[in-house]
């Protein structure tokens, strides 16, 4: 691998010419890394949500061609100028926002929103001289939340690449670098559900399972899935959730309905859809007095969350989280020993397998409500 | 004393037949405790601004004739069967919020809004046979709160009333059985700030001012006080607070300014108006990443908290809380505790003094809005 340090090295990615439409397998050059940055050679890589919806760019700016991807799992092949982290071979997760260790933030205990390197999804270039590390035929193509997954080598900054343990297998703790952690963290991190407790999930996809899983880690009793599609109630039972509740069913508001089950409310909630009214209705589901909520899902730019000051006052908390609170390169490799360990299963979250060359497949599945992670494996 | 005991007393109380006007000083008779029920002699009272509110009854259902007062101090006199924890002699503070400790509320670390006793401004009479222990000529007189304190005697349910330190002067710590302990607590036991954060009190009243006490005893480096009426803030430095921001002199939202002088928002931030656009300032003016806004005052019933879901999801924490938090018999006497070790200091609080017979001055002084707190001497 060291042999094409400093060197461009001409690789395969699949690139986003225009939005919504199947990416292409290129022929692409991938420049060397500059300092603080890193080159790595992707092994695995996911499918997320948020690649979906800025690939689709319905009502935003769009930037293409661009290179998307930011679940994954991959190599060190080159280091740039003052990085001491990270060194060749070392194995990896990129991730979407990163950590410099320096700001207000990364200094905090509990922030994990990085002054510098936190997410920005209208970047398409490295911060360090503003241009990208992707080209074809001297043109250059976009980057994606400063990882690009869904190339065979990517540049990253140094600030959002997190070491792993070498023994964790890539194909399987790819999927750490974004969902599974944003559900899980909102959990553990941030809900933080007692021993025995009640907890409502709203919203049965990757993240709400995830958030679900943590429920069971953290040893609740009750584990209340909220979701608008009966066919999701299954397979979440893989994941903890014992009661379920589809608001269609009901013409009372569900907050109503879940604080009838619960002799007045759940002890937590995580809301993992971005619905606006679920939002309001995974806040005032909660018991009063100690009842906790927490809002993962990102709602469109106009909603507005709104709700009866009385439920503030007594004594409901409201909490929002981002990545589930997980510092990247503090908080992440603790999130892979807990699934060496057998504490947290991700194999429940894998359901198909495609090789690189086949990813439209993965964009058709995820695009049908199919599945829930799809591992694009880089060397098929 | 315990020759009274059994028997009706005959004693004076500031009784108010209609709203909004003064309250007349009348013979009432008040009925030995039933079982649960403690009747304790008033030596000091003061006024709070929820008696004046449910005095001037405006749009509510009117409920006359009452005794008000909740913020007290006293001795018990005698008590009724089953009553185990307190004894004729003991200095007591009744409390408008109680603590029967065996619901779940009671046994909650957490919360303090105990299912049998949490406020009820509507009851006026006693919940052993929804009668008033009150009377004048045979006719009832309404309770208020489930202490009405505007009487040289008072029944009192066992589990409003907290037993303190006999030690501790009575005419300075009946001003912790509300205002000031809903401040404190709002601070030291739902805001925790940090020694060196910064926090912002919206509202220089009595309660407000009990806040920045709370984050001056916190150590907190910077205590912004907001307030519409500058008047107020030279009294507000003695309880610590050290700059000051008027909403009237800027054109722009109070929560930007904040944020402007504050490198990004506050730490935390405690809203002590119940005016709905200070509230929602106060969550917006806390530092995303870390920031916690407790909102404390209350609204009217047809305000609505709105706020952009981003708020939340950068990881500011939204609370409110109830009587500070503080659980009434388990809490409340280590309070007076931390007055009586100095760390808390009561007498910056009290600026007016008044015998009993003079009780409707007190009235006055609020609805001039002089003055934080005016004690009622019983005696006199």
């Amino acid at each position: 691998m060291s042999g094409t340090a400093g060197l461009v090295i001409p690789c395969k990615a699949a690139v986003a010419w225009e939005a919504g439409k199947p990416l292409v397998m290129e022929r692409v050059e991938v420049a060397p890394p500059q300092a603080m940055e890193v080159r790595m050679k992707v092994k695995y890589t996911s499918l997320c949500h948020t690649d979906l919806y800025f690939w689709e760019a319905k009502g935003q700016n769009p930037l293409f061609p661009r290179i998307f991807g930011h679940e994954a799992a991959g190599v060190v092949e080159s280091v740039g100028e003052g990085v001491s982290d990270v060194a060749v071979g070392d194995h990896v997760l990129p991730v979407f926002t990163g950590e410099c260790g320096e700001c207000s933030h990364c200094q905090s205990e509990e922030s994990n929103m990085c002054d510098l390197l936190r997410i920005n999804t209208e970047r398409g270039v490295m911060l360090s001289d503003g241009k990208s590390r992707f080209s074809i035929d001297g043109s250059p193509i976009n980057h994606f939340l400063g990882t690009s997954t869904f190339s065979e080598y990517t540049v990253v900054h140094a600030g959002c690449l997190v070491k792993i343990n070498p023994l964790a297998p890539m194909d399987k703790v790819c999927v750490l670098s974004c969902g599974i952690s944003t559900g899980l963290g909102a959990t553990l991190n941030v809900a933080k559900p007692k021993q025995g407790s009640s907890v409502a999930i709203f919203g049965l996809g990757a993240v709400g399972l995830a958030a679900a899983e943590g429920a069971r880690i953290a040893g609740a009793s009750r584990i209340i899935g909220v979701d608008l599609n009966p066919n999701r109630f299954e397979e979440a039972k893989k994941f903890g959730v014992n009661e379920f509740v589809n608001p269609k069913d009901h013409d009372r508001p569900v907050q109503q309905v879940i604080a009838e089950m619960t002799n007045g409310g759940v002890d937590r909630s995580v809301e993992c859809t971005g619905n606006i009214n679920a939002m309001v209705s995974a806040f005032e589901c909660v018991h009063d007095g100690w009842g906790v909520a927490v809002l993962v899902g990102v709602p469109n730019k106009d909603a507005v969350f709104m709700t009866k000051p009385i439920n503030l006052l007594n004594e409901r908390t409201l909490k929002g989280t981002f990545f589930g609170n997980y510092k990247p390169r503090s908080d992440l490799p603790s999130v892979v020993d807990m699934y060496m360990n057998k504490k947290l299963e991700v194999d429940k979250f894998i359901t198909h397998r495609v090789p690189f060359s086949d990813i439209n497949k993965a964009f058709d599945l995820m695009v049908k409500g199919e599945g829930l992670r799809c591992i694009i494996s880089m060397e098929e | 004393m315990a020759s009274t005991t059994g028997q009706v007393i005959r004693c004076k109380a500031a009784v108010s037949w209609e709203a909004g006007k003064p309250l007349v000083m009348e013979e009432v008779e008040v009925a030995p405790p039933q079982a649960m029920e403690v009747r304790i002699k008033v030596l000091f009272t003061s006024l709070c601004h929820t008696d004046v509110y449910f005095w001037e009854a405006k749009g509510q259902t009117p409920l006359f004739p009452r005794i008000f007062g909740h913020e007290a101090s006293g001795i018990v006199e005698s008590v009724g069967e089953g009553v185990k924890e307190l004894q004729p002699g003991d200095h007591v503070l009744p409390v408008f919020t109680g603590e029967c400790k065996e619901c779940r509320h009671c046994k909650s670390e957490e919360s303090n809004m105990c299912d049998l006793l949490r406020i009820n401004t509507d009851r006026g009479v006693m919940l052993n046979d929804n009668r008033s222990r009150f009377s004048i000529n045979g006719k009832p007189i309404y309770h208020f709160l489930g202490t009405s304190t505007f009487s040289e005697y008072t029944v009192v349910h066992v589990g409003c009333v907290a037993k303190i330190n006999p030690a501790a002067p009575l005419d300075k710590v009946c001003v912790l059985s509300c205002g000031i302990s809903t401040g404190l607590g709002a601070t030291l036991n739902v805001a925790k700030p940090k020694p060196g954060q910064s926090v912002a009190i919206f509202g220089l009243g009595a309660v407000g001012l009990a806040a920045a006490e709370g984050a001056r005893m916190s150590g907190a480096s910077r205590i912004i006080g907001i307030d519409l009426n500058p008047n107020r803030f030279d009294e507000a430095k003695k309880f610590g607070v050290t700059e000051f921001v008027n909403p009237k002199d800027h054109s722009k939202p109070i929560q930007e300014v904040i944020a402007e002088m504050t490198d990004g928002g506050v730490d935390r931030s405690v809203e002590c108006t119940g005016n709905i656009n200070a509230m929602i300032s106060a969550f917006e003016c806390v530092h995303d990443g870390w920031g916690v806004a407790v909102l404390v005052g209350v609204p009217n019933k047809d305000d609505a908290f709105k706020t952009h879901p981003m708020n939340l999801l950068n990881e500011r924490t939204l609370k409110g809380t109830f009587f500070g938090n503080f659980k009434p018999r388990t809490d409340i006497p280590g309070v007076v505790e931390k007055y009586m070790n100095k760390e808390l200091e009561l007498e910056k609080f009290i600026t007016h003094e008044l015998p009993f017979s003079e009780i409707n001055k007190a009235f006055d002084y609020m609805l001039q809005g002089a003055g934080l707190r005016c004690i009622i001497h019983m005696g006199e």
